[in-house]
This record gives C-alpha cells, structure tokens and sequence, in this order.
C-alpha cells in the first residue's frame, strides 16, 4: 500500500467544493490550480465542469421521478432536486441510487413540517407520496425476480405458496398510483383529493404491474412478506380479525376470491421449488 | 500484479462494435443485428436483477462483450471500493468480456460520486499513486484492466507530464492496457491549446486493446464530449491515424444522448471501415469545426444509464 498524496487528496476536495457547490465558485485559488486556455480562463475552464454537474443529475433525478416532475411543474422540481443533491449527494457508485433518499428528503424539509398532522399542507403529502411510490416502482423494475421460473398455481399447496421475490407493497393518503398512470399515459392530471390508496407491486415478464388492494388485503398481504406461506399467513390474519381460521381459508380457495386472481398474477411461488 | 508479459497481445481483435444501450434492447433482442461485438456499462448490469441483466445475458450468449466502467475512480485519494469491484468481478466472471475498463479519471472524494470523470493533475506522484491502485484492482479482477483517456477542459498548473507519457509509463508500470478514445483526444487538445496528431505521435498506441468514437458539441471557445451526434470528419481522419499505428485496435461508437435508432447508430459506425486504409502520415487533422449553436449540450451524458421505468409499468 502506497502513502495517498496529500497534494492531491487537497486538490480533489477543492475541485470537488468547486464542481458541486456553485456558490463557491468564483474562488481565487481557481488560477493557481487551473491553467487557463488561449480561448478560455482558468475559472471558464472549471465552470465546464460545474454546469454539467447539477444539469446531468438534474436530468436523472427527472427520469426517476417524471410523475414527481409533471406535478410539480420543471422549475419547482428542478429546484427541489438541486436543494436534495446539495443536502445529499450521491455516495453510490450507481445512479440507480441517486433519488433514494429523496422521499425523506421531502417530508423533512416540508414548510409546514412543524405544524400539528391535521394542520399540514395536503399537496406536500401528495408530493411525498408519489415520490415513494415512484421509488418503489424503480426498485422493483431492477431488482431479482422470477422471471424464467414457474409460478404458483391454483394446485399448489397454501403450505408452500409464498411470495415471489419482486412483489411490494404501498400504502398512500392519495391515489398515486393512479395519478402516475395518467401521467404515463399523458392525460395531464391534476391534483386529486385525499384518499387512502393501498396498492401491491409484482413485476412479471419484466413489467412491474400496480394492483390497487384493499385495506384488510394490504394487511393480510403485509403478513406474507415477512416470509409467511400463505396458510400461514391466512391462519395469522384470521387471528387478527377474529374469525375462524376455516372460514378465512375457505373464503381464500373460493374461484372469485382476490386470492386466486393474485395466482394467476404471479404473486406467488412454490416454496418446494425455490426454498 | 503486472499482468503477463503478452496479455494484452493475447486479447482478440474485435473489429467494430457498439455501446449498449437500453433504447436498443429490443431491436437487439429481435433481430440479432450484424454487429461484431457490444460494450456494456459495467455499473448498468452489475446489480441488475431485471431486464437489463436478462439482455445482458442473451447478447452475451452470442456476441463478444467488454464491460466498460464509469465508477472506478482510480484516480481517487479515497480508497478503492471493494464492495464495487467484487461486484464488477462476478459480473466479469458471468458475462465473460473480453476485457473490462474505465477512465483514468476521479469521479469522488470523501465518499461522494459527482458521476462525472474528473481529470488528475499528471505527475510523478500521481502516477504512483494511480499505478498503485492499478495493480490493486489488477490483482483483484485477475486480469489487465484497460484504461481509457478521458475527455477533460482543464488543465493543472501543476501537472509535469504529458497525457500520453503519463499512460505509457502506467502501461509499462503496470501492465495495463489503454482505450484509446479519440474523440477525447480531438476534445481535450482543443481545450488544451495541443495539436492532436502529435499527441497521437507520442501516445503509447502498441498498447492500445480498443478505441472509442464519439461525436462532440463544438462551442467555438472549447469543446464537449457529448456523445450526441456523429462523429465529425476532424475525428474520423484521427480515427484513420489512429487505426493505422495501433495496428486495427477494436473499435466501438459510443452514442449516449439523442440516441437514435440502432440502424443509424450501426451506420454511423460503419462509416469506419473507409477509414482504415489509405493512412497518410504526413497529413494533419483538419480542424473540422462545425461550430454548434443553442444551448451547450451536457459533457459525459449518463441519463442513458436511468431506466425508463414509467414504460415497463402497468396499472391492473
């Protein structure tokens, strides 16, 4: 192992200060460490560097989040995401990790964040919302699945049905989901009203579908991921809501029950075939 | 570890090749074009689960590949990240590439990624430092890795060593091989006051494996690597030098932004193959400038590295 430069390890802090912050540009130590061109001076020079920056992430920060960027109009977006990068620059060495924190990011620097529950601006919830959901839809759309591998079917025994690898689940205080869609499918929404949504995410043949659930489906499908099969997971919920555990499975392997759809779905694997 | 005296010799001649670009996947997947090999952005598949790593895994199958890699900063004074490499090396040991690279560049200090390839002053210390941590990441990955110039706008008052001499002496350190991107060599002598042909007169081209081409936004006062558009005529009559003295090193257009459809993006690299005979070294450069107009376009585009999610999705 070789002693690290410290000349250098300075230079690289100053450059990146400079690249990274633009309010420090400007700084007088630009001409002693950068020589300046026949065409362009030394601060010229490095301000290259410093216009890409911001515009290059900019530009993946709206690609993560377009649903986020057509609510909030581009400046106001633009301007949200520059404050996030400067409060959080990426520490990864994929973009694919670039907006992970910027739910976060906006429920803590919300205006009214000091204000009592009820009291607070319901659009900022909307924006957090949505921009959880698009994070959870941009995970899921790289993350291991089961593509090229058999799903559960109706015969599969409960005892062994569990869910398949890429599947999530989200619960809102707005319908996101389908404002997101409309965003997809360019019909310019606006603002919708407050109501609670609850959606799973299932990524199959490498198209990650939304399915708006119920309540009490949201419940019981939260059991499963914490690793449950889904006789498990049914005698656990009917526990839960206090009824028979019968009951609950025999409303379960009905052909009209959401159980079954969610077969068909691909919510679930054989344990047996992929312990 | 110096890599084997002759393995960089022993590396195969893959003729012309393209980047591999998300917008593309299914054009490649349904057709099977006549591409003689692909390169891969290391950081796009290495913890991919999804669809990228399927197509991967499929072109692989039936092409050539080279992962080519934007993270490694191995100019960095932060310590290298074992995490990425051990990463970067079980998708080399999957996929297989024909060799794996990346910039003589930092992308961060102090555990940020600015995500973009940032230059290094070029001296003797920073040749040692660099050559160091070549041999770290070559002992790790178990084979040369094969380091690209970057395209840079600034130069450092500091620096002793010119461009080229700084990656013979990695190269002959090291044991590395060099991607030799000429395009960034058009762009950064422009921005440097330097001749390109006589940086190509000292480049160490015996030990280039591959060579890169681009097209570049030409501002007047300096130029940027934009990955954008074509190829311009200065940079293909480089490409005709530069083919000549690294004796027919492979090579790959690299289109990132405003891609256009693959059949245009294979045409473009094409265009290649009528300047690979016919080498006059007596000739320089022209200098070609088609000034662009309009806002300046982005250097080292990497939106083409975020996935179009909103596409894939469905609402049931």
């Amino acid at each position: 192992m070789t002693d690290t430069p410290s000349g250098l390890r300075d230079l690289q802090a100053w450059m990146q200060t400079q690249v990274m912050n633009p309010t420090r540009f400007g700084d007088d130590d630009v001409g002693r460490i950068v020589r300046p061109s026949s065409r362009l001076d030394s601060v010229q020079r490095l301000a290259i560097y410093q216009r890409a920056y911001l515009t290059r992430l900019l530009k993946c920060m709206s690609d993560q989040f377009p649903a986020l960027r057509h609510a909030l109009g581009d400046e106001l977006f633009d301007d949200f995401a520059m404050d996030y990068l400067t409060e959080y620059p990426s520490m990864s060495y994929t973009l694919f990790e670039l907006g992970a924190r910027l739910p976060r990011y906006l429920d803590e620097h919300r205006p009214d964040r000091d204000r009592a529950g009820g009291r607070r601006e319901p659009w900022i919830d909307f924006m957090i919302d949505l921009a959880r959901f698009e994070r959870q839809l941009f995970v899921l759309f790289d993350a291991h699945g089961h593509e090229g591998k058999p799903f559960a079917t109706p015969e599969t025994p409960t005892g062994r049905m569990v869910l398949q690898p890429c599947f999530a689940l989200g619960s809102y205080r707005f319908p996101v989901a389908t404002y997101y869609h409309d965003v997809r499918l360019a019909k310019n929404p606006g603002l919708p009203p407050a109501q609670p949504s609850h959606v799973a995410l299932v990524r199959r043949d490498y198209l990650t579908h939304t399915y708006r659930i119920t309540g009490s489906q949201h419940a019981f499908l939260s059991i499963l991921t914490g690793g449950l099969s889904v006789a498990e997971g049914l005698q656990s919920f009917a526990h839960e809501i206090g009824r028979s555990p019968g009951d609950v499975h025999d409303e379960w392997e009905s052909p009209e029950s959401a159980g079954q759809s969610w077969i068909a779905a691909g919510f679930f694997v054989d344990s047996a075939n992929h312990p | 570890m110096i890599s084997e005296p002759g393995a960089l010799e022993e590396l195969p001649r893959l003729g012309l090749g393209l980047g591999l670009r998300s917008t593309h996947f299914d054009h490649i997947l349904d057709h099977w074009p006549d591409v003689e090999w692909f390169e891969a952005i290391s950081e796009n598949f290495m913890d991919s689960g999804g669809r990228p790593r399927y197509v991967l895994d499929q072109v692989a199958e039936r092409y050539p590949i080279v992962l080519h890699g934007v993270s490694l900063s191995i100019g960095s004074t932060d310590p290298l990240d074992r995490d990425y490499l051990a990463k970067l090396k079980r998708l080399a040991a999957s996929v297989n590439p024909a060799w794996v690279s990346d910039h003589l560049c930092w992308t961060g200090v102090l555990g940020t990624n600015s995500h973009d390839l940032l230059p290094i002053p070029l001296t003797s210390e920073t040749l040692g430092h660099v050559a160091a941590r070549v041999m770290q990441v070559q002992e790790f990955l178990e084979r040369p890795l094969i380091l690209e110039n970057p395209s840079t706008y600034v130069t450092f008052v500091d620096s002793t060593i010119d461009e080229p001499e700084f990656l013979g002496a990695l190269s002959e350190q090291t044991g590395c091989g060099l991607l030799l991107d000429v395009n960034n060599v058009y762009v950064s002598c422009f921005n440097a006051d330097l001749d390109p042909v006589s940086y190509l007169d000292s480049f160490p081209c015996d030990r280039v494996v591959q060579m890169h081409l681009a097209g570049h936004d030409h501002r007047g006062n300096h130029i940027i690597d934009t990955h954008d558009r074509p190829v311009v005529p200065a940079v293909w009559e480089l490409y005709r030098l530069a083919w000549h003295r690294t004796g027919g090193a492979a090579t790959l257009l690299e289109w990132d932004g405003n891609i256009p459809d693959f059949e245009e993006c294979h045409t473009e690299l094409l265009k290649a193959r009528s300047f690979m005979g016919n080498h006059s070294e007596e000739g320089r450069a022209p200098s070609g400038v088609n000034q662009g107009s309009g806002p300046e376009s982005l250097s080292t585009p990497v939106d083409f590295l975020v996935p179009d999610v909103m596409e894939s999705a469905v609402l049931e």
